[in-house]
């Protein structure tokens, strides 16, 4: 079974400072982590691969590769997703490469899955750390042609099966699909290991370790050769108003109650749970 | 000149981190509060590796060479100075003697389990009677056919209660003293005659075990003579002299976590009006704080290179172990003063830190004994051996 | 004039007549939460009918469902009523035992078929699990473009682009984004941002029925996970906290408060000498430090200790009798009040 991982980074925001009022953002230590839910998916993986060597599945081989979730400054994920257990793992990089927007890597990712010799489970995360997108992974889906699982809690693979545990209205339930599948999983959902360390000292003294692709020679594969082009735009930040502490709230207890409760709502993205009680 | 990182060592460095905020932190309290070895967290170690850091990966070890080990132990000592010093006890001492003098057979039957961390190691040297006069020990072994007896009582031994193998040092012939007298073994655990004797009720590093151990006949193979007989006292010198290397990085990182505590609560804590960071005499001591940590940051790390290049570094591992510890003493001195009332709390961790800082000043040869070093290594230099 | 004559003369007004389908629109997924509209949905088209109303275009809805159970008047006729009271031009529904919950193919070919038709400008989806399965597989099919979790809206009247607002790091900051070329121009909006419409009962319509060939899902639900428990979260971690101190009053309040707003129960060290909390839940620079998205402190006097382990909160409520008490000057919202009497008003007002 191959199981292919899709990784990406985020820059770490304690690293960050951002000035409201100046609306700007002052980055004072560049740092970059492996996306939360990435790790999570990561972690399936390699579960899903243990459980196999454990001879639970002793007919399975489990390979696992990593890709990249988008365009990456380096493949230093990739290297952490290598000395975590990941079998392979290979950086995209090319010209045109730099501003592939999710639609654009879904298409790019369904080659590079094609060109690995095919895959029985991507599994990614459900959603990124920063800008809070969860779309790849089920654009990649659709390119593929696969279903797919959203927000899972739990992955096991085998049998040409896949079994995950995911949040259905307040509770939690058991799906199943025939492999293969694109599964997204939730950050949190699993308690990422450690790497080795006698593997980490050797994948990042092995400079190439991580296969490196070209994406031309991936697109050329592609109908669309404007396959690059993101659709996504940029157009800047907004900043929320600074933070003003110490507002009173006046009226009787019910009233501030109320008023309370109306923030607290908007806070919490809690409405009432139907039109009906407009 | 390159003062970069490697960049396995980079992302080493970002391993420990988050294991130690996510395994050791929240333990810290608790092991030092209840005074136990925290067992389980060695056990995690052991499983990705850690405690074989510098060890070459043929026998079992990371291969991240000193350097990786500098690291580690400043990311341990950075959150819990007793994990540090139980896993310092374990690989810079114990592991280490046989790594330096261990045969081939010696290094594949005990080195390999050490490095992996399937058993863990002590190193035995300290009595009663002979501290910093190393020399002075009474512990006896004497031949018997194809085997040593040993004799004696071993004080303040970190990790012995619980080691499976330990390097203990013993006196083979009385009349040579240190040059031709003294003889390391490799002991294992549950030998017959080798027992614990009391636990020492410490003031700091309440998370590690300091006790006595006790030598009672305890019959030790001859395969088991650690280097040669009679040369004891000059490898065991060789295992110091990297151990102290280490310890100095344990108290960077002790310094650091200081140095970051501080500012910290300088720019939260209020007080006439405005944060602490504010007032001259806090801005200066945190100056005085921060030279201090990049000052040591930059010693250990040269030294890390010494060694890992092959390079002599007696004098400057001494100076390491010195100047780390009194560092990191000062640091978390001043730190507490930063802290004030609040850091005199038993549930806020400047007062733990401030009680295991100060041992470092003390054990792995005392500052006193660094000194001498240093001041030996300078004169030799110049023609003169000098009478401490 | 009386009541009744009035009404008929509004009811004659409202009558909402299907304009011509030229296609384009500004579109609706519709989300049905308990046998009603979701409220996210409403939302929705008070934001379809804002782009729809500067960009001259019609606000649609598609509604997926099924009847009810004696078959007698499908539940979807019911709710798309709603939708035409919300401001929808044109409403589809499709109605089918398959379509009974969400389930990603037999509602993907739905939609697809029929957006693949009518080729909207723009489709709003809910922020929802339906929406955060249909948006992007629909985006990637009609090579449409997408933004999810958006906050505010705006449009480029010019290029017919809708500029829409999204969180950063939930909400340290907000990106600005467009899809300036690629149509349809798809977006999940964040449940309880914009504002919903004011339902006009007087505005009624015609659905259209959608002919479809229901598709079987691909996966398969097997049943609740009865033994699992996701981890738990460390009060370090978690996103919502209520905290009592020591003013607090009934403490059986204060976890209810937290009860209700999915949150976890801590306190400062007035409580944990009251017995209501143990160690663990002290927040204080000598116990825990917290870092929520909400903290809401009953009856906390808030010293400094207790402020600085929750000064990394995004955002703090405090509830406490004294106008002088400390907390009051990290808190966002004060209420200067007793608990005993602010909380069981709270707790009614959020159910």
């Amino acid at each position: 079974m191959r199981i292919v991982v899709i990784l990406g980074q985020v820059l770490d925001p304690s690293g960050i400072v951002i000035k409201r009022r100046a609306g700007r953002i002052f980055v004072n230590r560049e740092e970059y982590v492996l996306q939360p839910a990435d790790r999570c998916a990561l972690e399936a993986a390699l579960r899903i691969k243990n459980a196999a060597l454990a001879g639970l599945r002793p007919s399975q081989g489990v390979e696992v590769v990593a890709l990249p979730r988008g365009p990456l400054p380096d493949d230093d994920v990739l290297r952490q997703a290598l000395a975590t257990g990941a079998d392979r793992a290979v950086y995209l990089t090319g010209e045109g490469f730099d501003g592939a927007d999710d639609a654009a890597m879904a298409r790019v990712l369904a080659v590079a899955v094609e060109r690995l010799g095919g895959a029985d489970l991507v599994i990614t995360g459900a959603t990124t750390f920063d800008t809070g997108q969860g779309q790849l992974g089920p654009r990649l889906a659709e390119t593929l042609g696969w279903p797919q699982i959203v927000g899972a809690w739990q992955v096991e693979a085998a049998d040409g099966r896949v079994r995950v545990v995911r949040q259905e209205g307040s509770g939690y339930v058991v799906v199943n699909a025939d492999l293969p599948v694109v599964i997204t999983v939730l950050p949190g959902a699993l308690k990422p290991r450690y790497p080795d360390g006698a593997r980490l000292i050797n994948v990042y003294r092995a400079e190439d370790a991580v296969e490196k692709w070209d994406v031309s020679d991936l697109v050329s594969d592609l109908v669309d050769e404007a396959a690059l082009q993101p659709l996504l735009e940029k157009r800047g930040q907004d900043f929320p108003p600074e933070r003003e502490r110490g507002v009173r709230l006046s009226g009787t207890p019910e009233e501030m109650a109320q008023a309370l409760a109306d923030t607290l709502r908007q806070r919490l993205g809690r409405r009432p749970a139907t039109a009906r009680e407009r | 000149m390159d003062f970069t990182f490697a960049p396995e060592h980079i992302a080493l460095r970002r391993l420990v981190r988050e294991f130690a905020e996510n395994e050791m932190a929240p333990l810290a309290m608790e092991i030092d509060r209840e005074g136990r070895v925290p067992f389980e967290t060695l056990r995690k170690m052991a499983k990705i590796g850690l405690l074989g850091v510098c060890f070459p990966q043929k026998y079992g070890g990371m291969g991240a060479g000193e350097t990786g080990y500098c690291i580690l132990m400043e990311e341990l000592g950075r959150v819990c100075t007793s994990t540090a010093t139980n896993v310092g006890a374990h690989i810079g001492i114990g592991a280490m003697s046989i790594y330096l003098d261990g045969t081939e057979e010696q290094k594949q039957k005990y080195l390999m389990p050490l490095a992996r961390g399937e058993k863990l190691g002590a190193f035995v040297l300290t009595e009663a009677d002979a501290g910093s006069d190393a020399a002075a020990i009474r512990t006896r072994a004497v031949r018997d056919g194809n085997e040593w007896v040993l004799n004696g009582t071993k004080t303040f031994n970190t990790n012995g209660s619980f080691a499976d193998v330990v390097t203990v040092m013993a006196v083979t012939d009385p009349t040579l003293g240190a040059r031709g007298g003294m003889t390391a073994f490799i002991v294992e655990a549950g030998t017959p005659g080798f027992k614990v004797g009391t636990h020492e009720n410490k003031m700091g590093i309440r998370g590690s075990s300091t006790a006595e151990l006790i030598f009672e006949d305890v019959r030790v193979p001859h395969e088991n003579v650690l280097g040669k007989v009679g040369e004891g006292f000059i490898s065991f010198m060789k295992t110091l002299d990297m151990g102290r290397l280490t310890l100095g990085a344990a108290c960077l990182g002790g310094a650091q976590a200081a140095l970051e505590t501080s500012v910290h609560w300088a720019k939260t804590r209020k007080q006439f009006g405005v944060a602490l960071a504010h007032k001259q005499s806090v801005q200066w001591m945190i100056a005085d704080m921060a030279t201090e940590v990049e000052a040591l940051r930059s010693l250990v790390y040269r030294v890390a290179w010494l060694v890992d290049t092959g390079q002599p570094f007696t004098q400057l591992a001494a100076m390491c172990k010195m100047y780390g510890s009194e560092v990191a003493s000062r640091a978390i001195d001043v730190a507490l003063q930063i802290h004030g009332g609040l850091g005199y709390s038993r549930d806020f961790p400047i007062e733990r830190n401030f009680r295991d800082a100060r041992i470092s000043e003390i054990f792995e040869g005392t500052n006193e004994i660094q000194r001498i070093v240093i001041a030996s290594n300078i004169f030799r230099q110049h023609g003169v051996r000098i009478r401490p | 004039m009386d009541a009744s004559y009035l009404d008929l003369l509004m009811a004659q007004q409202e009558e909402v007549t299907e304009e011509a389908t030229g296609g384009g629109g500004i579109w609706v997924v519709a989300d049905v939460v308990d046998g009603a509209v979701a409220p996210v949905t409403l939302e929705a088209l008070g934001a379809a009918r804002t782009l729809a109303d500067s960009l001259g275009a019609y606000v649609y809805s598609v509604l997926l469902g099924d009847s009810v159970a004696d078959g007698s008047t499908p539940l979807t006729t019911g709710l798309a009523q709603t939708l035409y009271q919300a401001g929808a031009d044109g409403v589809r529904v499709a109605n089918h035992p398959a379509l009974a919950r969400f389930a990603l193919e037999p509602y993907l070919e739905v939609l697809a078929a029929l957006f693949e038709e009518e080729q909207p400008e723009v489709v709003i989806f809910g922020a929802t699990a339906q929406g955060q399965e249909l948006a992007p597989r629909l985006a990637q099919r009609m090579d449409g473009g997408l933004i999810e979790h958006v906050v505010a809206t705006s449009l480029d009247e010019a290029t017919r682009t809708v500029v829409v607002t999204f969180p950063v790091y939930s909400g340290e900051y907000f990106e600005i984004a467009a899809c300036p070329e690629a149509r349809p121009q798809f977006l999940t909006i964040e449940p309880g941002t914009f504002s919903a419409p004011f339902l006009d009962p007087y505005r009624k319509g015609e659905p259209a029925t959608l002919d479809f060939e229901p598709v079987e899902p691909a996966v398969h639900v097997v049943g609740a996970a009865d033994d699992f428990e996701p981890p738990p979260v460390p009060l370090a971690q978690a996103t919502v906290i209520v905290a009592a101190g020591r003013q607090a009053g009934d403490f059986e309040l204060v976890q209810q408060l937290a009860a209700a707003l999915g949150g976890q129960v801590a306190g400062d060290r007035g409580a944990r000498d009251a017995g209501w909390i143990g160690p663990e839940q002290i927040v204080d620079v000598r116990g825990v430090t917290v870092a929520p998205q909400v903290y809401v402190a009953v009856g906390i006097r808030g010293d400094t200790f207790h402020n600085a382990a929750v000064e990394e909160a995004k955002f703090i409520a405090a509830i406490h009798p004294d106008p002088d008490a400390p907390i009051f000057q990290v808190a966002d919202l004060c209420l200067e009040a007793d608990p005993a009497e602010v909380l069981p008003a709270l707790l009614k007002a959020l159910t």
